[in-house]
């Protein structure tokens, strides 16, 4: 548990995660409150890495549930190992013989068999999937469901269920509670808009591009050995580059691999030849790049120089 | 405090954010465990629990900023003279109120402490007699800021800051130091005095706007569609958006009660199989009924361009309702733009299909052109799960309405809707071929405005498609 806002702030900067105000707010409100965070925001800013650091700060272990289209119910909570209790009964059959031989009628035998159905419907052959798994944890545990908007509304609804009371029923074990409310994350990147329901049971925020001087902080941080310069020239020409209207503008993760190659490069200063040879790290589509390459002198204009 | 923020939540429901009871609490709890201290974190906590849609946080902001004095806007001076950020003479003060058996009055030493949040609050409690109901021009301001200093005793407080000046004097602070002191402390009367004003200023500004913003959309709402300027058709936006959302869930609710497991007896029996017969595995029907397919074509011409522009949005928010959704634009040539709709984001999907689609847009209106040439190109993409939803004036500028085109297309489909933009006492004067069209359409409304643009949609996202789908 965290006792102020700033103590969350210094523990994500010494796990090597730059965590603005606002987000070491939230952060500190949700373990505060017990309330699922929702992120959203463009892909590679950090929302899933923010999950697995939370995980890593707070000795909680991470559980994950990646989400896509056709999750359904039984694929994230349980699925009952039908191999192993079908194995079972064959090398019983001998036992399950001698259990229905002196049963006078069909009935009766059926009854004796269902008098059994606790062994063959127990933990031993339930195969715990990752919302199971958080609500059985003997530890308190950090639960990342990555992506739910690419799951279906009707697994939403299902969903918030879940994170409604932490209970869910086995037909054939009763209800099962969890030990520890985990601290739940959920992202999204928007491809389809979220149900009411889900976003009033969140603290909600939303992680856009960060400001330069966090973008800068985030270099720094995983590429060390990076020149200063150099680092303050990737960030102003990022900034720049996300600027042009491109399809999709290049993420924190993209400045971060950009400035990693620069560094293999043995670069000191950004200039033209360099920035063409190396734009493919940063821009992915054709008509970005071409996009990108029509603007060079823009972007490349009054940067910082070694 | 808690009776501000719920004032402020008052505020950002008039303003059409949607704020739930339970999220208020949220708010409340959130903003009780953090406290008040910064600006910041507490801009953060509130927006986490009252934001959820990315375009309502520009309202928030607004909002935020009338309602919670912004120590920042005071100016640099202030601002530190305020916040406890000199320690040496803060803590100087502190020694003194704490060691001294001074009598001071409540506002001196709530400005010898000098928490900015407390004397914002100081100032609220000390508003609540002025009259503030009274506030409605800037020519007031002045009068009502008078009207709250006078409920704090000013005289008292200038004793009081003689009174700790002597004594400091008589610990043996040098002259210099006396001079540092009261200058500070009066630093913090003047804060105090411009704290006062900015809060009127703000009451103000936030009772211009709650007027102002409640009768815009009231009214935009109900205004003809082609009468909308660019700057309410910005605004109608949000409205539209929140219309599709509302639908959505609607949908995505019922479908869920729906199709709660009922047993699928042939999966069971086939399943079974693999287990020597017994039905070890229950099978539920399956959860996914067939979603409904849509094809819309919407008419681009200038005269409806508006009515275009929302349906477009409409369509584009429920895409996922369908398990497929083409679309159409035309003025007299017509061309498909589904490629544009399940790639680019909304507002540029609808930009392109506004103005770059592969149409003339310049060229005048010719419905039965259109139709003739869909039904010669794409009659055979059309089955018993389409429904055409069709959006145009029909005014076909005299040409040949080609009627028949519409009839084969209905022969293949589960039906046709047409929205038309104009009013129906139009409809079939001068060249409007409305009375010619609607015998082979299913279901036929006139939507002039948002309002009726909602309602077609919402009757036919739960009525149309709930039947047989
Ligand atoms: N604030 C930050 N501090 C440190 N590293 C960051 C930060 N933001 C992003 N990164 C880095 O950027 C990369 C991308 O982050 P991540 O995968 O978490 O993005 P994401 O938002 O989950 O993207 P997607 O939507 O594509 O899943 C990671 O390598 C992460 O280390
Ligand atoms: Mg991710």
């Amino acid at each position: 548990m965290f006792q102020t806002v700033e103590e969350v702030q210094q523990r994500f900067r010494d796990a090597k995660y730059i965590a603005t105000r606002r987000i070491s707010t939230v952060v500190y409100l949700a373990s505060r409150m017990g309330r699922p965070v929702l992120i959203e925001g463009p892909a590679g800013v950090g929302k899933t890495e923010l999950a697995k650091t939370l995980s890593e700060i707070s000795s909680r272990p991470l559980i994950r549930m990646q989400c896509y289209e056709g999750l359904d119910e039984a694929k994230a909570l349980y699925e009952w190992k039908y191999a192993k209790q079908l194995l079972y009964t064959q090398l019983l059959r001998d036992r399950i013989g001698e259990l229905v031989a002196n049963a006078p009628s069909l009935p009766d035998a059926v009854d004796k068999i269902a008098g059994q159905d606790d062994a063959f419907f127990s933990f031993r052959f339930l195969a715990p999937r990752p919302l199971l798994s958080a609500i059985l944890a003997e530890d308190p545990t950090v639960l990342l469901v990555d992506e739910i908007d690419k799951a279906e509304p009707e697994f939403e609804a299902f969903l918030l269920e879940v994170l409604s009371d932490f209970q869910v029923s086995v037909p054939e074990l009763g209800t099962i509670r969890a030990r520890h409310i985990p601290w739940v994350v959920l992202t999204s990147n928007n491809a389809r808009e979220l149900s009411d329901g889900l976003k009033r049971r969140c603290l909600h925020l939303f992680i856009d591009f960060p400001a330069p001087a966090e973008e800068l902080a985030i270099i720094r941080l995983k590429v060390p050995e990076i020149p200063d310069k150099l680092a303050e020239a990737v960030v102003a020409a990022v900034g720049k580059i996300r600027s042009l209207d491109l399809r999709k503008p290049p993420s924190v993760s993209e400045s971060l691999d950009w400035a990693r190659s620069l560094v293999i490069l043995n670069a000191k200063q950004l200039d033209a030849a360099l920035v063409e040879s190396t734009l493919t790290m940063l821009v992915k589509y054709e008509k970005d790049l071409e996009r990108v390459k029509g603007a060079l002198d823009k972007v490349l204009a009054d940067l910082p120089q070694a | 405090m808690d009776e501000r923020i719920l004032e402020f939540i008052g505020d950002l429901r008039r303003a059409e954010v949607r704020i739930s009871p339970s999220e208020a609490l949220d708010a409340l709890g959130a903003t009780a465990e953090i406290g008040l201290e910064d600006r910041e974190t507490f801009k953060a906590a509130l927006a986490s629990t009252l934001v959820k849609e990315a375009r309502d946080q520009a309202t928030f902001d607004r909002i935020f900023n009338l309602y919670f004095l912004d120590l920042e806007a005071l100016g640099e001076g202030l601002k530190k003279a305020l916040g406890p950020e000199d320690p040496k003479m803060q803590e100087l003060l502190d020694q003194l109120a704490n060691e001294q058996d001074l009598d001071l009055d409540e506002m001196t030493e709530l400005l010898m402490r000098g928490q900015g949040s407390e004397m914002e609050m100081a100032i609220r409690s000390g508003s609540q007699n002025a009259g503030l109901e009274r506030l409605m021009y800037f020519l007031q301001v002045g009068y009502f800021s008078r009207r709250i200093q006078d409920q704090f005793d000013w005289a008292a407080m200038e004793r009081d800051l003689e009174k700790i000046l002597q004594m400091l004097e008589a610990k043996g602070l040098d002259p210099g130091q006396l001079a540092r002191i009261r200058n500070y402390l009066e630093l913090r009367l003047e804060a105090f005095r411009r704290m006062i004003r900015q809060h009127v200023e703000r009451e103000l500004e936030r009772r211009a706007w709650r007027q102002g913003e409640k009768l815009t959309r009231e009214v935009l709402a109900d205004k003809p569609l082609f009468a909308l300027s660019p700057d309410e058709v910005a605004q109608m936006k949000t409205v539209v958006a929140r219309l599709a959302r509302k639908i959505k869930d609607a949908l995505a609710l019922r479908q869920r009660q729906e199709e709660k497991g009922r047993i699928d007896a042939r999966r069971t029996i086939r399943k079974s199989l693999q287990y020597g017969g017994i039905p070890m595995e229950v099978m539920l029907r399956r959860r996914h009924r067939e979603k409904p397919r849509l094809i819309t074509i919407c008419d681009v011409s200038d005269s409806v361009r508006n009515a275009s522009r929302f349906m477009l949005q409409l369509v584009w928010s429920l895409q996922e309702c369908f398990s497929r959704v083409q679309s159409y634009v035309f003025v007299s040539e017509i061309a498909e733009v589904t490629q544009a709709f399940s790639s680019l984001p909304v507002e540029r999907a609808i930009e392109w299909a506004l103005k770059g689609a592969p149409v003339d847009f310049h060229c005048r209106s010719d419905f039965g052109y259109a139709f003739n040439r869909f039904v010669r190109t794409e009659l055979e993409r059309l089955d018993r799960r389409t429904t055409v939803m069709i959006l145009g004036d029909a005014r076909n500028n005299y040409n040949d309405p080609q009627a028949w085109a519409l009839r084969m297309i209905r022969e293949r489909v589960k039906g046709i809707i047409w929205l038309n933009p104009e009013g129906q006492w139009g409809w079939g004067i001068g060249d409007s071929v409305m009375p010619l069209y609607s015998p082979h359409c299913n279901f036929v409304r006139e939507c002039r405005t948002i309002a009726q643009l909602g309602e077609a949609v919402d009757s036919l996202v739960h009525q149309w498609w709930r039947r047989g789908r």
